[in-house]
């Protein structure tokens, strides 16, 4: 091994050389000058780089998420009403405020609420669960996962509730992944797998409350459309530039709810 | 961070603490030197936290729920805060724990080390801090930066070549 060699693999992981390095760090003095070096270097960089300060209420703070995120609205503001000896003027205020509000949002805006939002913000977590996956496809390994047999799509389809409305929409769509998953919990949902044009172009069906209007979304990686089908969603993900019109047309013409 | 903080069989409740009392010091640390700001970092991590909260029935073992711990911060850092950077006050200097080893010849290396890491760029500085931070391996830094092994290996290299050239001791370079 040369040393433009050893040092390349030496100063990639200090801190855990393989053994073949450290048997030619033995045999040659200046090999073994090298690792010292680095790991030196390297114990330098980790006590920089931990040595940033955590806030002393951090852990604190964290710890209250599940309680926050577990109360609703509703039961917030009967606690907070419950408190106040003017609650029925403010119930009556509220309710004409909140009859003004629903008009309003019935006549000018018909965007997805802050819960069809989540479920687009639910989906992104999940990718970021199958990364390993979707990164094959991104790097274009895609069709190096086996095609799944429509049997075995049908089944994972059948446990969410839904399937294809035919077999001959399966084989213009060959599907590479098919798996349960969990997106939102105790909602079964299915998630498959398609090699697009850019990478992973995933296709998720859920048989949770159809969102109230379709829409799309995105973050810095992926962009995906959430499409209220009856007795649930269709949600569609591919990366950044994925096309997903075709894909949107195709599935939701050929998937239906049996349950 | 201990072996397993995500046990099969224990209830949500108790997944979430181990999961926080494991992490949430170096999830704060690598989400800080994403966004070099005290306050956005402590944003990031509850974001992060809150969202694995929700998603805590899908991290099935301890490996896939560090690894999404260190990727939803990057991703939230890269949607919320690097397309709109408020001016940020710089805190060089002030973020650095006090420690029984804070001697100030001592201290004064750990400070050049330290800007000399934030002036490295992102490119080489993020794998750096996933391995050294987060302990994880190439492979796994591969898969949450999306990239492929040999790419992690030779930045980790770049990375460390060039902070050791700043330091006055040359290496030599190598193109990926």
């Amino acid at each position: 091994m040369d040393e433009i060699e050893f040092r390349r693999r030496v100063y990639a992981n200090p801190q855990s050389p393989e053994q073949e390095l450290l048997d030619a760090a033995s045999d040659n003095p200046d090999y073994q000058k090298i690792l010292d070096q680095a790991q030196e270097l390297d114990t330098d960089v980790s006590n920089a780089v931990t040595a940033i300060s955590v806030p002393a209420d951090l852990q604190d703070k964290l710890l209250k998420i599940p309680a926050s995120a577990g109360i609703s609205g509703e039961e917030l503001i009967q606690r907070e009403s419950a408190n106040s000896s003017y609650f029925h003027y403010y119930a009556a205020a509220a309710t004409f405020l909140l009859a003004i509000g629903v008009t309003f949002s019935i006549v000018f805006n018909s965007g997805p609420s802050v819960q069809d939002i989540a479920l687009g913000d639910n989906v992104l977590d999940h990718l970021y669960i199958d990364f390993e996956e979707i990164n094959a496809f991104s790097r274009g390994e895609g069709n190096n996962f086996e095609i799944v047999n429509a049997a075995n799509v049908s089944q994972i389809l059948a446990n969410a509730g839904t399937q294809f409305l035919s077999n001959d929409f399966m084989r213009s769509m060959p599907v590479r992944v098919a798996k349960p998953c969990e997106i939102i919990p105790a909602f079964q949902s299915a998630h498959l797998i398609l090699q697009g044009s850019r990478g992973a172009v995933s296709v998720f069906v859920i048989n949770n409350s159809p969102v109230s209007v379709e829409y799309r979304f995105r973050d810095d990686r992926f962009n995906g459309v959430v499409i209220p089908m009856g007795k649930g969603n269709m949600i569609l993900v591919g990366e950044e530039t994925e096309n997903l019109d075709p894909y949107k047309d195709l599935f939701a013409d050929n998937v239906e709810w049996v349950i | 961070m201990s072996d397993s903080p995500v046990i099969d069989g224990k209830n949500k409740q108790q997944r979430y603490e181990s999961l926080v009392a494991a992490l949430y010091q170096d999830v704060y640390r690598y989400a800080y030197w994403l966004c070099k700001s005290q306050a956005l970092a402590e944003d990031l991590v509850q974001e992060t936290f809150l969202r694995a909260w929700r998603s805590l029935d899908s991290l099935q073992n301890d490996k896939a729920a560090k690894a999404r711990l260190f990727t939803i911060p990057r991703r939230e850092n890269a949607r919320l805060y690097e397309r709109y950077r408020p001016e940020l006050v710089d805190i060089e200097g002030q973020s650095i724990a006090a420690s029984g080893e804070n001697e100030p010849d001592f201290r004064m290396d750990r400070q050049l080390l330290h800007n000399a890491i934030n002036r490295l760029d992102s490119d080489y500085r993020e794998p750096l801090l996933l391995q050294v931070i987060g302990g994880f391996s190439g492979k796994e830094i591969a898969g949450i930066l999306d990239l492929n092994n040999n790419t992690v290996m030779t930045r980790l290299f770049r990375a460390r070549s060039k902070l050791k050239q700043e330091f006055g001791l040359d290496s030599d370079d190598i193109d990926e």
